[in-house]
């Protein structure tokens, strides 16, 4: 194959990296640039809404990133050290059962919701079932210990919370498990192209990658944060199914961390003990932080699957769970 | 790669707000420093590796990664403060909030320095009525009512970060109102509201002032 004389070919620095010596002093004016702002245009953004927003963005983010930094580490670890015959050998050899087994692990991780989905990726490319990975992803987040301790500090006065709490999320978690096993497609989950190589590389992409997409879960929270405002939530409280939705949603909207939300569950006395259930079972599995990660990490075709599942899977659990327990 | 540059920027505003001031409280609980700095230290490693390490390959980022660079934006130019009476405002629930019913006798003579929350706590959820006939000192900012002749002091209160917080709002009467959002300490005594079960609405507690002095912001802004 030739290449035709009339076409012209890119100089070869097209593509290349930028030359080295460029970098510093680029840094260096966005640095500059930063600073000067800081002086210059910080006295001058003061409009309250606009500060509350960017007070609630920074924060979301702020929050978010040490467990996303950690979870991004943990499946670069899994990736590179733990050798690839391992998890079918640790995890039963019965995809079905391997589902139970796995959501049952995720009370292991001590973390939130962005812990989990880069760990999850992690060990599907590592040849666990995605349907475990995925049982894994939906119950760590919200039957951990630490979040466990917490709805316990949160709700002093009714014990059977914390349980009702484990019980829904790990039902929700291993049936949509055991549903994508039944129903589900690889071809859905995107693998990806590229093969990282080093674990260094491999947590530098993935954290480029699952933090751009934390920031627009962040930004969409933070924006409903201060736009949807809070009275319109306590005139549909009186409502039983209504109130249990109206806090389904709320969950997906604020996209609280997981170990915060029994907090604010617990502040909305206005609502039954079943819908503070569903804000606190579907808030760790769907939100719009979380939407963006899946999203992001296992692509689009997965996520406009698995999102809606989970949810319908989490209320339904959240109030079969709330009526028999609370 | 200037998505190195991305990280490196990231890492440096979370040390920013974490290891190099305090701004970190007006996000998150104080508790979280450690893990800030940790992180900060990580993300700012990682990409200073990836930039002194390049690899002979051609690797592109992901373009939604230029996204990390606007949370360094917002520290940097807006510069975000403590929520304040904009927020509060807002937050229209205040959550009775949890505790025992087992607090202490507050002394007779002079006012008692104390906490919104246990304020509140005291009001609603203390069948002993301790804080009767007693003074009590309250700090918090400045939200205005929306009624005539009084005023909220006001604390925010996190479980985890500034989404989730709630205001703990206490109605001021009794002295005029200062400027919105002005820290201040409020000396008075309660004033016992008729709490009606079925009542619709929020029942805020009342403070039944004597003096209003204004006071610098705390260091940690919220309860």
């Amino acid at each position: 194959m030739s290449v035709p004389r009339t076409l012209e070919i890119p100089p070869d620095e097209w593509g290349r990296p930028r030359s080295p010596a460029q970098v510093p002093w680029l840094f260096l004016a966005i640095i500059a640039a930063l600073l000067a702002g800081r002086f210059l245009l910080a006295p001058h953004l003061t409009a309250p809404a606009l500060q509350t927003w960017a007070t609630i963005f920074v924060a979301i983010c702020v929050q978010a990133l040490p467990f996303l930094v950690f979870g991004v580490a943990l499946s670069a670890a899994i990736a590179a050290f733990v050798p690839p015959g391992f998890w079918t050998r640790a995890l039963p050899k019965r995809p079905a059962v391997a589902v139970p087994v796995a959501g049952l692990a995720g009370a292991v991780l001590p973390g939130c919701e962005c812990a989990s989905v880069p760990v999850a990726s992690g060990l599907i490319k590592r040849g666990v079932t995605p349907a475990a990975a995925l049982a894994f992803l939906l119950s760590s987040p919200a039957i951990n210990p630490v979040v466990l301790v917490a709805t316990a500090v949160a709700f002093p006065n009714e014990p059977l919370m914390v349980l009702a709490r484990f019980a829904a999320s790990l039902v929700a978690a291993v049936g949509v498990g055991w549903l994508w096993l039944r129903f589900g497609k690889t071809e859905w989950i995107r693998n990806r192209a590229h093969h990282h190589g080093s674990f260094l590389e491999a947590m530098r992409h993935d954290l480029l990658h699952a933090g751009g997409f934390l920031i627009v879960g962040g930004l969409a929270a933070a924006t409903l944060n201060v736009v949807v405002p809070r009275e319109w939530l306590t005139a549909v409280a009186e409502v039983p199914w209504l109130s249990v939705l109206v806090l389904a949603a709320l969950a997906v909207l604020l996209s609280i961390c997981s170990e915060a939300d029994a907090f604010v569950a617990a502040s909305m006395s206005a609502f039954s003990p079943t819908a503070k259930l569903t804000f606190m079972v579907v808030g760790p599995m769907v939100d719009l932080k979380l939407i963006a990660l899946q999203t992001g990490t296992f692509g689009k075709a997965f996520a406009v699957r698995f999102v809606p599942v989970t949810l319908v899977f989490a209320v339904v659990a959240s109030v079969v769970v709330g009526w028999i327990l609370l | 790669m200037s998505q190195n540059l991305v990280l490196m920027l990231l890492g440096g505003a979370l040390l920013r707000i974490s290891a190099f001031s305090t701004t970190y409280v007006n996000y998150v609980k104080p508790g979280f420093r450690p893990l800030l700095i940790a992180a900060g230290l990580v993300i700012f490693a990682i990409g200073l590796l990836g930039l002194v390490r390049r690899s002979a390959e051609h690797h592109h980022g992901p373009r939604v990664a230029w996204l990390l660079c606007l949370p360094v934006f917002a520290v940097f130019l807006i510069a975000p403060p403590a929520l304040g009476s904009f927020a509060a405002a807002r937050s229209e629930a205040p959550p009775p909030p949890q505790v025992l019913d087992a607090y202490a006798p507050l002394q007779a003579a002079g006012a008692t320095e104390m906490k919104m929350s246990e304020f509140i706590g005291r009001v609603f959820s203390d069948s002993n009525q301790t804080l009767k006939d007693r003074t009590v000192k309250l700090t918090g900012f400045v939200t205005p009512s929306r009624k005539k002749g009084q005023w909220f002091v006001t604390r925010m209160q996190l479980a985890c970060c500034a989404a989730d917080a709630y205001a703990l709002k206490v109605i001021v009467r009794g002295v005029p109102q200062p400027t919105p959002d002005s820290w201040v300490m409020v000396t008075g005594t309660w004033v016992p509201t008729e709490v009606d079960d079925n009542a619709t609405g929020i029942v805020y507690a009342e403070l039944d002032a004597t003096a209003v002095e204004r006071v610098e912001a705390p260091s940690e802004p919220y309860e």
